[in-house]
């Protein structure tokens, strides 16, 4: 393939006379071309080697044409042609991060329909008549213990420090935010025995996916014997009385469970009278409460 | 031969009580002679105590079968019950599905019942049940699912499904060799 021709072509400025068909995608910042005109049936029939060749012969032609037509600098290694940034884009390689976990707090406001507001850093002090910071150096924070004067009630003790006091209180409710973050960061790490049991299960499957299984690995110190789950039945000579009693127990366990899971349904009852339907029957369709009203209000009448 | 776990014996209880309801408890409080559940070979067979205490000194290769066979659990732990287990159905059956005579030999033949096919259905049956089919001079002849609940059963036409087929005791011939 002989392209110096089209190559000084190209380089004078008279190029692109037969390549530029609107057919090519060019993104010089990944050096990627795309021929997105549709396959000539006849000619890749006919020869396909050829029909491919020729295809990446003009494609390549296009994307060098871009890349001498992007600004060029000298360099000691010869001419730089400084890349594009790309404009094709390509999927996502990692899953869109989830979001996250509401605090304690966040989930208590949204529930009552409380509105975060914005708390400048900065507020503004009366008597100094400038911008201190709400909190860290010189913060508004700290003014109750840094003040020069402390008033003493009257009753105080001798060793009394109104400074101590307050700094105190600010230290412990630094502390509890501190306990309540890391409450809310465990919360929404999950809870430690999934957790646990998750590193157990890991731990399990790491050990036996060796070439050998497991069984020429280096023993860790106080590594215990992997265990399997122990299945373990009643003996099959018991006394079927004792067989009975755990059957029937096993049954009105399993009655209380469904009862629990359709309470407030209507149920099926096994007696004889279908309740549900005699008193829909009894009171023509209009259900319990009127069918009572309506006794009630015959019995008023026959006194 | 072994019993039933806690959860194999809530898989049985929940099949049986589908198509008996509280009468199962008769099932395991019999008066007579102390019944129990058997598990051989993924199969639940339903045995007397003194039976059951007999094949305990059979060997497992060669205990074919024991008391009656109720059904089997599936490979994925779900239990199928038998045709096997219709005489103990049929005797405590809370509903129940008669066919007429040009009826019954589709359905022994494995196929649903039909409208047209409908003899009797017990009243106020619902959707999803349980049911055991008795020919018209009560003989069971298997059970089956309901389709529909009998409300709903009036308005459909003849060619309409009412109740699927589950078992028949025409499966007593043409599964003979698997059944047991």
């Amino acid at each position: 393939m002989d392209v110096t021709n089209i190559l000084s072509s190209i380089q004078n400025g008279n190029n692109q006379d037969e390549l530029d068909d609107g057919n090519y995608v060019l993104d010089a910042g990944y050096l990627t071309v795309t021929n997105t005109a549709p396959i000539d049936v006849d000619l890749y029939n006919e020869d396909i080697d050829q029909y491919i060749e020729q295809n990446a012969r003009d494609s390549t032609q296009k994307l060098i044409g871009a890349l001498f037509s992007l600004p060029i600098t000298s360099s000691p290694d010869g001419p730089l042609a400084m890349l594009p940034p790309p404009t094709l884009l390509l999927p996502r390689e990692k899953p869109l991060p989830k979001p996250k976990e509401p605090t304690k707090w966040e989930k208590f406001a949204a529930a009552k329909g409380i509105n975060k507001t914005k708390h400048e850093k900065k507020v503004w002090d009366e008597e100094k008549q400038e911008w201190v910071a709400r909190w860290g150096w010189k913060g508004k924070n700290k003014e109750a213990e840094s003040q020069w004067l402390h008033e003493v009630p009257a009753n105080a003790d001798a060793d009394h420090d109104p400074r101590k006091i307050a700094r105190d209180e600010r230290k412990a409710r630094v502390a509890k935010n501190e306990r309540q973050r890391l409450q809310n960061v465990a919360h929404s790490a999950g809870s430690s025995t999934d957790r646990k049991k998750d590193i157990e299960r890991t731990l399990a499957t790491t050990r036996v996916s060796t070439a050998s299984m497991g069984k020429f690995d280096r023993q860790l110190d106080g590594e215990k014997k992997p265990r399997g789950v122990k299945r373990k039945f009643d003996p099959t000579e018991a006394s079927a009385e004792q067989e009975r009693k755990n059957a029937l127990a096993l049954l009105s366990r399993m009655e209380s469970d469904t009862r629990k899971m359709r309470s407030g349904s209507s149920s099926h009852d096994d007696g004889v009278l279908n309740v549900r339907k005699a008193i829909r029957s009894a009171s023509k369709g209009q259900g319990g409460i009127a069918l009572a009203r309506k006794l009630n209000s015959n019995k008023k009448s026959r006194r | 031969m072994r019993p039933l776990t806690d959860e194999e014996s809530k898989a049985v209880f929940t099949k049986l009580a589908n198509y008996i309801g509280k009468n199962l408890v008769h099932l395991i409080d019999r008066p007579d002679e102390p019944h129990c559940f058997r598990l051989h070979r993924d199969r639940v067979y339903y045995v007397s105590e003194s039976s059951m205490r007999l094949a305990i000194s059979v060997a497992r290769p060669n205990l074919v079968s024991l008391g009656t066979c109720f059904g089997k659990f599936s490979k994925s732990g779900k239990f199928k019950l038998h045709v096997t287990s219709l005489d103990y159905l049929a005797q405590y059956a809370k509903y129940k599905v008669w066919i007429k005579p040009n009826g019954e030999m589709p359905f022994l033949y494995g196929n649903h019942v039909l409208k047209a096919h409908l003899g009797r259905i017990t009243e106020d049956t619902p959707e999803h049940q349980g049911v055991v089919v008795y020919s018209m001079n009560d003989t069971p002849l298997g059970f089956g699912v309901t389709a529909r609940s009998t409300i709903d059963t009036r308005k459909l036409d003849p060619t309409s499904i009412i109740v699927f087929h589950q078992a028949d005791v025409g499966e007593y011939l043409r599964d003979e060799d698997t059944l047991f």
